[in-house]
C-alpha cells in the first residue's frame, strides 16, 4: 500500500565507514543527470535507482548520503523512497521474481504459477529464501497482458508461463 | 469495414498486414526511409500556431484514457514569458490489462519521438520528460537508444533542426518511474518527476498554467503523440477520413471519434495481442476478426473494454452492438473508452473474483490522500474477499454499491480519477452481474476463514 511508510522511526540504522556513494559514482551521476532537471531535488528517483542498481536495496546510510548529495533532508528522500514499490528498504535476495496478479493474468491461471513458485522456493510472496538467493513478489499488471500469465525475473520478462515452466526458470538463476 | 492500411502500426508488423514475430526495432534510418521525420521537417517551416490549429482541427483526442482533445489542451497554454516550459510524456502504462504503448516504445520509438518534437515546436516547449514505468526494462533500453539516435541526427540538442525553442536548445530526457500506478495520473506524474511521492495535486491550477517545476506543462500519452506526425504530414482531413464522425446533424461541440486506435486483446482468445483499428469498430468484430475468437473450449461472459477502471461490458451488450469509440460510456453505462485494451472474461471466471481482483488493485495503488479512496477501497476489498470465501450477507451487496458510488473525483469526494475507477469497476461488475453476487452471498461458506 503506497500510503504506508514501511519502516518506522525505531528502525536500527546500520552504518559503515566506507561511503555508499563514492566520488566516482557521484561525478558520473552528476555528468549524466544533473543538467536534466532545474532542481537537484528532482534527482531523487534517479539517485535511488542508482543506489539500488549497485546494492540491490536502499540502506538507510545510502539514503542519507544521497539526500546530502541532492541537497534535500534525509527525511524528504526517505519519504519519497517509501512511496514506491520498486524500492526495497530492506535487503532482498540476489534475484527477484515478480508474478503478475492482475485481471488478465488471474484469468489465465496466475494462481497456478504462484503456487508453483511457492512450492519450488518454499516461501510466501514478500519473502526471501533462507540462502538469500531469491525474493518472491506479487505485482500488479506489468504491461504484458497479451502473454498472460507472466512474470518478471530480475529484468527479464517471461510470458505465457505454465506451471511446468516455473522450475526451469528458477533453476536457470545462478 | 476493416481498416485498409495501418497508421500507427505502419512500421510495426501486425495482423492482418504482418506477423508480430517479424517485429524489429525501427532505427532512425529505417524510420526516415518510411516517411519518418517528414512531418517535423514540414512543421519547422510552419508557425507554431498553425501546427496547433492543424491538430485542433483534426480533433485528435487523447489516447491515455480520458479522451481530452489534444489540440484544445495545447491551446490552453499561456503565451511564452521567457521561462522554461515542459512536456511530460506519459509512458507509465500501468492500467491493468493495458499493454499498447509498450509496442510503440519498443519497436517504433521514433514515431513517438517525432510526435514529441512536433508537440514541443507547436507549444513552444523546450524540455521534454519521457516518464516510463519502472518495470519496462527492455523498453527503456530501446527508447534510450532512440533518444541517442535523435540527438545524433539533430532532432534535439544544441544542433537541433528545430533551432532554439524558447531561446533554449530543445531536449528530451527519459525519467524512470518506480512502480506506482498512481504516477500515471498527470499531476502525480509531475510530483514524481520533481522527486516526491506520487500524490496527485488538487486542481486548479492546471498543469498548462503551473505544472512541472511550477511552469506551464503539457502532458500527453505516448499513443496520442505518435499520431501527431500523421496528422501534420497528411493533414486533418486525411485523419478525419478514418474512424467515426459525429452523428448526422450534430453540432460541432459534440465530440467525435476520428482516427485509428491501438487495441489490446488479452485473456482466453486465440490471438491475443495489440492491433490497430478504426474507432467505432464493433467489439465483437475485434474479438472475432483480430483476436481470432475465444480459445478452444472457452465461452465469453464479459469484457473489461478499456482497462479495469472503465468497468465491464457483458457479452449480451456486446452482441447488441457495442462499438469502441468515445461514446461507449454514455451508450453502455461505463466510464468511457479508457485505453481500449480489452480483457476477455470467460464463463468459467467468477465475477466476484474479478471484482475482488480490481478492489485489491485500487486498495493497493491508492496514494492514500483521500479518505473515501484509501479506506473505501480497502473496505470493499475485504468485503469482496469475504463474499468470495462464502461468508457474505445480502446487506453486504448494498454496502458495496453504496461505498463504490460514494467514491470519485466526479462525486467530488476525492482528488483524482483513481477513485472513479474503483467506483465504476466495482459498480458495473456488481450491477451487471448481480445474480452471481446474490448467489455468492446466499450459498454456504466454502472456505474456512480461520
Ligand atoms: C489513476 C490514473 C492513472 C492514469 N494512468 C495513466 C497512464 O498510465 N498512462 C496514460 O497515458 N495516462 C494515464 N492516466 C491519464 C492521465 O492522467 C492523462 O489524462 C493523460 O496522460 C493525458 O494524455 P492524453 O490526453 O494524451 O490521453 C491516468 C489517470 C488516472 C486518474
Ligand atoms: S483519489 Fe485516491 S489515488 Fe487519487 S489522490 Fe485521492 S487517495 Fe490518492
Ligand atoms: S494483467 Fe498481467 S501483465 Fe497485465
Amino acid at each position: 500500500m503506497a500510503w504506508i511508510t514501511k519502516n518506522s522511526g525505531s528502525t536500527q540504522i546500520e552504518r559503515r565507514d566506507e561511503p555508499y556513494l563514492s566520488d566516482e559514482v557521484k561525478d558520473a551521476f552528476n555528468k549524466r543527470y544533473a543538467h536534466r532537471y532545474p532542481s537537484r531535488a528532482a534527482l531523487a528517483l534517479p539517485i535511488l535507482h542508482e543506489i539500488q542498481h549497485h546494492h540491490g536495496w536502499l540502506p538507510f546510510q545510502a539514503i542519507e548520503e544521497a539526500a546530502a548529495f541532492i541537497e534535500v533532508e534525509p527525511s524528504v528522500l526517505l519519504d519519497t523512497a517509501t512511496f514506491y514499490e520498486e524500492f526495497f528498504l530492506e535487503p532482498r535476495g540476489k534475484h527477484t521474481v515478480w508474478v503478475c496478479q492482475s485481471v488478465s493474468c488471474e484469468i489465465m491461471n496466475e494462481g497456478k504459477i504462484t503456487e508453483a513458485v511457492r512450492e519450488k522456493l518454499g516461501i510466501e510472496p514478500g519473502e526471501t529464501t533462507d540462502d538469500g538467493r531469491v525474493t518472491f513478489m506479487k505485482v500488479e499488471c506489468i504491461g504484458a497482458c497479451g502473454g498472460a500469465p507472466c512474470a518478471l525475473v530480475n529484468e527479464t520478462l517471461h510470458e505465457n508461463l505454465s506451471p511446468d515452466d516455473v522450475a526451469g526458470v528458477l533453476d536457470a538463476l545462478e | 469495414m476493416p481498416l485498409d492500411a495501418p497508421v500507427l502500426f505502419k512500421r510495426v508488423p501486425t495482423a492482418p498486414w504482418g506477423s508480430a514475430n517479424e517485429r524489429i526495432y525501427v532505427d532512425y534510418d529505417d524510420y526516415v526511409a518510411q516517411d519518418g521525420y517528414a512531418a517535423l521537417d514540414k512543421a519547422v517551416g510552419m508557425s507554431p500556431q498553425d501546427v496547433v490549429a492543424e491538430v485542433k482541427s483534426a480533433e485528435l483526442r487523447g489516447r491515455g484514457g480520458a479522451g481530452f482533445p489534444a489540440g484544445m489542451k495545447w491551446s490552453f497554454l499561456p503565451p511564452p514569458d521567457g521561462g522554461p516550459r515542459y512536456l511530460c510524456i506519459n509512458a507509465d502504462e500501468s492500467e491493468p490489462a493495458t499493454f499498447k504503448d509498450q509496442i510503440l516504445i519498443q519497436f517504433d520509438p521514433h514515431s513517438v519521438i517525432e510526435g514529441i518534437a512536433l508537440c514541443m515546436l507547436a507549444c513552444e516547449l523546450d524540455t521534454a520528460y519521457f516518464y516510463i514505468r519502472g518495470e519496462y526494462h527492455h523498453h527503456r533500453e530501446a527508447f534510450e537508444r532512440a533518444i541517442a539516435e535523435a540527438y545524433d541526427r539533430g532532432v534535439f540538442g544544441e544542433n537541433s533542426r528545430m533551432g532554439k525553442i524558447n531561446d533554449r536548445a530543445p531536449n528530451l530526457y527519459l525519467h524512470r518511474g518506480a512502480g506506482a500506478y498512481i504516477c500515471g495520473e498527470e499531476t502525480a506524474l509531475i510530483e514524481s518527476l520533481e522527486g516526491k511521492r506520487g500524490w496527485p495535486r488538487i486542481k486548479p491550477p492546471f498543469p498548462a498554467v503551473a505544472g512541472a517545476f511550477a511552469r506551464p506543462t503539457i502532458i500527453n500519452n505516448v499513443e496520442t503523440l505518435a499520431n501527431v506526425p500523421h496528422v501534420i504530414l497528411h493533414g486533418a482531413d486525411a485523419w478525419k477520413a478514418r474512424g467515426k464522425g459525429r452523428p448526422d446533424g450534430a453540432p460541432p461541440q459534440v465530440p467525435a471519434s476520428f482516427g485509428t486506435k491501438l487495441i489490446g486483446i488479452s485473456g482466453p482468445v486465440r490471438r491475443p495481442g495489440v492491433y490497430e483499428e478504426e474507432l467505432g469498430v464493433k467489439l465483437t468484430d475485434v474479438i472475432e476478426r483480430l483476436g481470432g475468437g475465444p480459445a478452444p473450449g472457452e465461452r465469453i461472459k464479459a469484457y473489461f473494454h478499456g482497462g479495469i477502471s472503465m468497468g465491464v461490458i457483458s457479452q449480451d451488450e456486446a452482441e447488441q452492438g457495442v462499438e469502441l469509440d468515445f461514446d461507449i460510456g454514455k451508450k453502455w453505462n461505463n466510464l468511457g473508452l479508457g485505453t481500449a485494451c480489452i480483457t476477455v472474461i470467460p464463463q468459467r471466471t467468477s465475477m466476484v473474483s474479478m471484482a475482488r481482483n480490481c478492489a485489491r488493485f485500487y486498495s493497493h495503488e491508492s496514494c492514500g490522500q483521500c479518505t473515501h479512496c484509501r479506506e473505501g477501497s480497502n473496505w470493499i476489498y475485504k468485503m469482496l474477499s469475504r463474499i468470495e470465501a462464502g461468508d457474505g450477507a445480502t446487506r453486504d451487496l448494498d454496502m458495496l454499491l453504496e461505498l463504490a458510488t460514494s467514491m470519485g473525483s466526479m462525486p467530488g469526494h476525492n482528488i483524482c480519477g483513481l477513485s472513479d475507477g474503483t467506483n465504476w469497476a466495482i459498480r458495473t461488475i456488481v450491477n451487471k452481474f448481480f445474480g452471481e453476487f446474490e448467489a455468492a452471498v446466499t450459498s454456504k461458506r466454502t472456505v474456512s476463514l480461520v
